[in-house]
């Protein structure tokens, strides 16, 4: 399907690469910062944040007899069952099947209760639902409730309770996402100014012409070679990424990637996005003299990208699968006119006339 | 064979070259000689189809430069080296040769083949694996025209081959061209080098803007300048020169010292009688010179004739 032609010059520009700082050190470059600083950023606080090791087990730790001596089971002297109470001050009390609110407990061992506005301290606590409570130097499993603030305490609740942070990660998955279509933007703007605006202050492009190669086949050529690696780099960084990211979706028990979102995003827009910049830049490349200004103005074809994203980040555009393909087909249509464009600047008489 | 059928070209409102008229016979090597900007390039890259012509027409080998069939096989067969080398200075001097091999469609083996063919030409064969970066000028230059010959074309186009050579680097590069004609070459060469135009091509055209005269080089003279004759005397003699001037064949008479330079009609004819008188006046005659013109001075002539457009 792709000629030969087209596939000597892309190889052509290939070997160019290999020898150019500039360009080989941005394709090995900028996949590591973007596959691993950016997943280590963005999921390394989450998961620090993130409650772990094994569930808390009271009746184990009873038998087992492996409670702190300082957390003595507290000795009960009274018990408080099956009531309804409030503003009260507890201590050594057994409280079973009780509702409390507006209380002090102190060294009690409270069970299948529930709690309100209530301090809490040495307490042990099984099956509890604590609304809106303080508690200290206490143990406590199965547990649930909402607005709980605790010091020196080990609680663990019967649901995962979600951080905040957590609450963050599919923003964070899709704002990464985005950040790795910059990828794909941006690097053609480096390869494809040097490729093009190179070849064409070297004036290497008229024995190109002088051969039996078409234009189509030369536009090619030039589209191939900052395609490859672009979209190499992109899906190594991706790859490199994407492992990053699922250690710590794993450690949080989410679902890891990839999802349906991000195979659209990285199969479908990535290789969109990276023609898009391609073509701009051979559209670009004609009208300048200098590799310079050819990717300076090249970054100006980020745009679109760093708008999707602010707009993820603004939670304005949210990446579903539906929506990867929406994008996609705009950047579809994009292309289409850009190929119209370049492929019109791309003749051997503009080339040798009217772009030097 | 190569014919131009009134090859016009514009750019813009620049008319770099206009009603060129030519033909370019088989196994001929034929010089385009004028001066800076008079269309040299323009019409070499109407003949390779880089460029379209505003008017005009031009066939290689039977095929039109305006059919797009056509141009696609001339292509096929013309080598074009270009005005600049136009390189890759990272690539070694085989790859950058392999690379154009790859365009001409040959295959791999061909290839190897022509490459090791053309660079031992050149004595580059050792150099193969350097960066053409590193190479001098020189250098660069025949591993361009190693790329415009490597897939034996039938016409070769060459703007300036020996731009910027020393005079042993040239005399490879024209020795080699004279090679090619000898293998059945159909050779133009862009150039303002005259002594180059005229120790090898078998013809030229001299061009400004349009053409202002065709020929094998040494025949540009005739015609252009009236023949003179320059006579060497013993002693200075005034009385000879007057009495020259009732000569109906003289056209002009300049004395210098015992030196007269004669400007004479149909010299084979004249020359006997003229130096009949002189010797029948006592004139000792020492030598007797026809004045030769080279190309150089046919073309800084014609040029001042104003030969611009
Ligand atoms: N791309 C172009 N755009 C506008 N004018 C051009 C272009 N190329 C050439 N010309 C004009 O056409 C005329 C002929 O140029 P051309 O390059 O053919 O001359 P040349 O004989 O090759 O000169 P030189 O000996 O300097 O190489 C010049 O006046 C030049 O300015
Ligand atoms: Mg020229």
């Amino acid at each position: 399907m792709i000629s030969d032609n087209a596939k000597a010059v892309m190889r052509k520009d290939l070997s160019e690469f290999r020898r150019q700082k500039l360009v080989i050190g941005s394709i090995i470059a900028m996949p590591l910062i973007l596959g691993i600083l950016i997943p280590l950023s963005m999921f390394a606080p989450i998961a620090m944040e993130a409650p772990e090791g094994p569930t808390w087990d009271v009746e184990n730790l009873f038998t087992q007899g492996r409670l702190d001596p300082s957390w003595d089971v507290p000795e009960t002297a009274s018990t408080l069952e099956s009531v309804e109470t409030a503003d009260v001050a507890l201590q050594n009390t057994r409280v079973v099947n009780a509702t409390i609110e507006r209380a002090v407990l102190t060294e009690c061992d409270v069970r299948d209760s529930t709690l309100k506005n209530v301090t809490i301290d040495s307490c042990l606590l099984e099956n509890v639902n604590l609304y809106n409570c303080v508690v200290t130097n206490s143990r406590g499993a199965g547990l649930d409730g909402e607005t709980i603030m605790s010091v020196d305490s080990e609680l663990v609740f019967e649901h995962e309770r979600e951080s905040e942070l957590e609450k963050l990660i599919p923003m964070f998955l899709n704002t990464t996402l985005i950040l790795f279509i910059i990828l794909p933007v941006t690097l053609p703007t480096i390869i494809a100014s040097y490729s093009i605006v190179g070849e064409k202050n070297n004036k290497s492009l008229e024995p190109i012409l002088a051969s039996p190669t078409t234009d189509g086949e030369l536009l090619l050529g030039k589209v191939l070679s900052a395609f490859v690696p672009s979209m190499a780099s992109t899906l190594g960084a991706v790859a490199v990424g994407g492992a990053i990211i699922n250690i710590f979706l794993s450690q949080l028990g989410e679902p890891l990637l990839p999802n349906l979102t991000w195979v659209l995003g990285i199969l479908l827009l990535a290789p969109l996005a990276c023609i898009m910049s391609i073509l701009a830049c051979v559209i670009v490349s004609s009208r300048v003299t200098d590799v310079r200004a050819a990717q300076q103005v090249g970054g100006f074809i980020v745009m679109p990208v760093i708008v999707l994203m602010f707009g993820v980040l603004a939670g304005v555009i949210l990446l579903t699968p539906l929506a990867m393909l929406a994008i996609s087909g705009a950047f579809a249509a994009a292309n289409g006119g850009l190929y119209y464009f370049a492929k019109a600047i791309f003749n051997r008489e503009d080339i040798l006339v009217r772009w030097a | 064979m190569i014919k131009c059928n009134a090859l016009t070209r514009r750019y813009d409102d620049i008319t770099a070259i206009s009603d060129l008229n030519l033909t370019i016979e088989d196994r001929e090597v034929f010089g385009l000689l004028g001066p800076n900007g008079a269309g040299k390039t323009t019409t070499m890259r109407m003949l390779a189809c880089l460029i379209a012509p505003t008017s005009g027409d031009a066939t290689i080998g039977g095929h039109s430069i305006l059919d797009l069939r056509g141009q696609q096989e001339i292509r096929r067969i013309t080598g074009l080296l270009p005005e600049a080398p136009g390189l890759y200075d990272t690539l070694s001097a085989h790859a950058n040769l392999d690379f154009y091999g790859k365009l001409y469609g040959m295959p791999q083996a061909l290839r190897e083949r022509s490459i090791k063919e053309v660079l031992e030409k050149f004595d580059l064969w050792d150099r193969r694996d350097d960066a053409v970066g590193t190479f001098s000028k020189g250098m660069r230059q025949k591993v361009a025209i190693a790329r415009a010959i490597l897939h034996d074309p039938t016409y070769l186009f060459l703007d300036e081959p020996t731009a910027g050579l020393d005079p042993k680097a040239s005399k490879t590069v024209r020795d080699y061209i004279v090679s090619l004609r000898e293998e059945g070459k159909t050779i133009v060469i862009n150039t303002h080098n005259l002594a180059e135009a005229e120790r090898i091509c078998d013809r030229v055209a001299l061009i400004n803007g349009r053409t202002i005269q065709v020929g094998p080089p040494g025949n540009l003279a005739r015609g252009l300048f009236a023949r003179t004759l320059t006579v060497t005397l013993a002693e200075e003699d005034p009385s000879l020169a007057e009495g020259l001037e009732s000569f109906p064949y003289i056209a002009s008479i300049e004395t210098s010292g015992t030196r007269l330079r004669l400007t004479v009609k149909d010299p084979e004819q004249n020359n006997p009688s003229l130096v009949k008188w002189l010797v029948e006046k006592g004139a000792r005659v020492q030598f007797v010179e026809e004045e030769e013109y080279s190309l150089e001075d046919v073309y800084l002539r014609l040029m001042e004739e104003g030969g611009r457009r």
